[in-house]
């Protein structure tokens, strides 16, 4: 762990750079992933540090992203509220709600916790279309990003660079705020919330205190989103907002620090590259998430902290060789699996079975070659690579598994 | 001086071809960015089957300035962050125009983008095609110079719906207006009480109530009852429609309703016997001039395996309007002048199998012909492989159908 201060600079210098590194698209991806990465370390804090599970965050994200265009379109970018300020009053009005929600939430624990925020946020979302002047209606509220400080921030480098020092603060300032007695109390409240209070800590205050933090980080990035679009529509109060960023931090790894940002940055990535490339990337976005559960329940990055602190012992090479050539079987076994599921997918379309006519199916184009539905060679294509993908894999485990036995 | 030549002549060829790619005018790229996946998935995709068949056939008489268009489509992912992120990719990929139609949220979204695109990057304006949000507010407050929509709104749907029923004699005395609690159920509601002196009705009783929130309808349904309504006009949709219609239906309720949205795929299908002799104003009907018509529909089945309905008519007229528009403008060197094309949409009319349309000057909203009809087992064209279908009861021309431009609309004109 004494290359992570190297690794952290490293970066920072990349992201710093990145607009002039990636094309226009990909830096409207990177400052998604930003806030998308931000709202899963707040929701980390509750979660993954006090173990507190919420479904309801959607409604700290909302609030903070209907502040800020709100005081975009009150200050107009000047006197006390520059636009680069802005993420202030999201955070301010993320405080506190959640001071108030967590009141409440927290006097219970565990499945009622986790019912008690999933229903506020329903009741803010229920609530929301009724009240037009505050959420906009149905075509929302929007605003438009002044310049200050010098700055236009009509570009998306300036929107970029703006929604990086923010989220990279806001990380900063979580990861102090782990290293304080308040923060390592999150800790116990996660593991022994009974001790604690017989240690004479009030946990109720504690847990309100942690919520109040966590929704202020949340509100911190729904201004950024709501900065970034330059609108905020009542949609974001939606229950899939919560569950999204929920299923993001787990994928990362909910327990170490920077696990939910890099699962939500990841998940983001994903969904902007795949969406426009095949209909059914939702599919893949499932599958990813069960894959994940089922076999590193740590998160991706969990998984990884833990294989560099409790390393194999078997040596540097060997340990690569492992790696490498079970992410090669898996490679294989993942891209017979989107065959499958590319090629089942185009022939259910509509669009295919309209040009089906009097029992003659055309030939489908995937991966630039034209396969004929109603031949063996398309389905064996997938299954075989599939079913060779899974042997190797097979193969490798049952190969380490057999040299550790002999190691003990 | 062998080298000499071949420079010469290098030069000499890469400056025909220089030329010969000036000549050539860059393609018309024109966006789909619409619901391609998710749950509301199946709106959007008639949209992209209806936009794939008219840019097809746009591009069948010759696109623009000599070259085919081109469709570029994004996923908007449903939302309107998704949408926002989508239409900067478009517009750096070089599409003039923008095609979205599924949600007023994204909608909402989407014009904001481009009027904030278009102050930032004058003299590199980009066009937006609404196709279908209907919100009052996208024609009203938020109404601006690169915005068209193509698609009817509440004022349009709710007048015609009254109109029509009132001229086929089906229009009682008492109405009930009976809505979703947001804004487009709010526009319904105050639109047929707005009519209510004009057409000599009295609204009983008005109810807002949750956005397909409600499972069981049977009090509302009492409370129709109660006020001794004999029509309920509602702009409902989807799931708020159906079961609305289904517990008046269960409780013997003797009401006719009238409606928006019955043509959504699946609700005939879903309501059967309970939507019969129930009223719709929709842009299009397929035994209007039957000719025409069923020349389209086939045709139309011919490319996409089925007939049009529900948004699908309306978005192949409303670029039938683009293609009008796009036949009177010169091509420049980078493709399209977007301010040129917006005149030329403003001045432009086309004949679509239900009379001719044209888009108004003052608030770029539409102009066309509305039918009124009626959900009947006579139909020829039957929805959802039932024996029911629509039945037109009244064609309302496109001069009757127009609604006075909103107060709110203060449209920036260049120049």
């Amino acid at each position: 762990m004494k290359y992570a201060p190297l690794l952290l600079l490293v970066t920072v210098a990349v992201l710093i750079a990145l607009p002039w590194l990636v094309s226009g698209s990909m830096l409207n991806a990177a400052v998604q992933m930003l806030i998308a990465a931000l709202f899963a370390m707040a929701f980390g804090l509750l979660c993954g540090q006090a173990g507190m599970l919420s479904f309801g965050h959607a409604a700290y994200f909302g609030v903070g992203a209907f502040a800020a265009v709100h005081a975009m379109n009150a200050f107009g970018g000047e006197g006390l509220l520059p636009t680069p300020l802005l993420p202030l009053v999201g955070g301010a009005t993320g405080l506190v709600s959640g001071l108030l929600a967590g009141y409440f939430s927290t006097k219970r624990t565990g499945v009622y916790f986790a019912m008690i925020t999933l229903a506020l946020a329903e009741l803010l979302h229920a609530l929301a279309p009724h009240l037009k002047t505050v959420f906009g209606g149905e075509a929302g509220v929007s605003s438009f990003r002044m310049p200050a400080w010098g700055i236009g921030f009509g570009s998306l480098n300036d929107v970029y660079f703006l929604t990086l020092v923010w989220t990279l603060v806001s990380i900063g300032l979580l990861y102090l705020f782990s290293k304080t007695p308040l923060g390592r109390l999150a800790l116990g409240l996660r593991e022994n919330a009974h001790r604690l209070r017989f240690l004479g800590y009030n946990t109720h205050a504690l847990g309100t205190l942690i919520f109040a933090i966590s929704a202020m980080f949340a509100g911190i990035a729904g201004a950024l989103q709501s900065m970034n679009i330059e609108a905020a529509n009542y949609v974001v109060l939606e229950s899939h907002i919560s569950t999204a960023v929920v299923l993001n931090s787990f994928i990362g790894g909910v327990r170490v620090f920077l696990g939910p940002a890099i699962g939500g940055a990841l998940m983001t990535f994903f969904g902007h590259v795949t969406s426009d490339l095949t209909r059914v990337w939702l599919l893949y976005q499932g599958i990813i998430f069960v894959l994940v559960m089922m076999f590193l329940p740590r998160g991706l990055v969990g998984e990884l902290v833990e294989r560099l602190r409790n390393p194999s012992g078997e040596g540097l090479a060997r340990t690569l060789g492992t790696v490498l050539a079970r992410l090669v079987s898996l490679a294989i076994a993942a891209f017979g699996a989107v065959f499958l599921i590319e090629f089942l997918q185009r022939v259910l379309s509509p669009e295919y079975r309209a040009g089906v006519t009097d029992g003659t199916w055309p030939d489908i184009a995937l991966f630039s070659y034209d396969w004929a539905p109603l031949s063996v060679s398309p389905w064996a294509f997938g299954l075989g690579l599939f079913g060779i993908g899974i042997a190797l894999v097979t193969m490798v485990n049952r190969r380490v598994a057999a040299r550790k036995e002999a190691q003990a | 001086m062998g080298f000499q030549k071949f420079a010469r002549g290098t030069a000499a060829m890469a400056l025909v071809m220089g030329a010969a790619t000036a000549a050539q005018a860059e393609p018309l790229k024109i966006a789909l960015v619409e619901t391609l996946s998710g749950p509301q998935a199946s709106t959007g995709l008639l949209y992209r089957d209806a936009v794939k068949y008219q840019i097809g056939k746009i591009n069948e008489a010759g696109g623009f300035g000599g070259e085919p268009i081109e469709l570029l489509e994004f996923d908007n992912q449903g939302g309107p962050v998704g949408a926002a992120d989508r239409v900067r990719a478009a517009i750096s990929e070089g599409a003039d125009v923008i095609l979205q139609g599924s949600s007023s949220a994204v909608a909402g979204q989407v014009t904001e983008d481009v009027r904030k695109y278009n102050l930032r990057n004058a003299g590199d304006e980009v066009l937006y095609i609404n196709l279908g949000g209907e919100a009052m507010e996208l024609t009203g407050s938020k109404c601006h110079y690169y915005h068209f929509r193509t698609s009817p709104n509440a004022a349009i749907r709710v007048n015609t719906l009254l109109d029509g029923m009132k001229e086929a004699g089906v229009l009682g005395d008492n109405v009930y207006a009976m809505n979703q609690n947001y804004s487009w159920g709010v526009d319904v509601q105050d639109n047929t009480v707005a009519a209510a002196d004009r057409l000599g009705f009295t609204v009983v009783e008005q109810t807002l109530h949750d956005v397909n929130k409600i499972q069981d309808f049977s009090p509302y349904v009492q409370r129709i009852q109660a006020a001794d309504a004999d029509t309920v006009i509602t702009g409902n949709w989807s799931n708020d429609l159906l079961l609305l219609m289904k517990a008046a239906s269960g409780a013997g309720l003797d009401v006719r309703f009238g409606t928006a949205f019955l043509d959504q795929p699946g609700n005939i299908g879903n309501a059967g016997a309970v939507a019969e002799g129930h009223f719709l104003s929709a842009p299009f009907n397929a035994q209007v001039n039957p000719e025409e018509t069923s020349a389209f529909m086939e045709d139309y089945k011919s490319v996409t395996g089925h007939y049009p309905s529900y948004v699908e008519p309306t978005t192949v007229f409303g670029l039938m309007l683009l293609g009008e528009a796009l036949k009177s403008v010169e091509p420049t060197e980078d493709g399209l002048n977007a301010a040129d094309l917006a005149v030329a949409l403003e001045n432009a009319t086309a004949e679509t199998p239900m009379g001719p349309i044209s888009m108004r000057a003052d608030d770029h909203q539409i102009i066309q012909p509305m039918i009124v009809q009626e959900v009947s087992k006579d139909a020829q064209y039957k929805a959802d492989d039932t024996e029911y279908g629509f039945v037109p009861i009244k064609v309302i021309s496109a001069a009757d159908a127009e609604q006075p431009v909103q107060d709110s609309c203060k449209m920036k004109r260049p120049g």
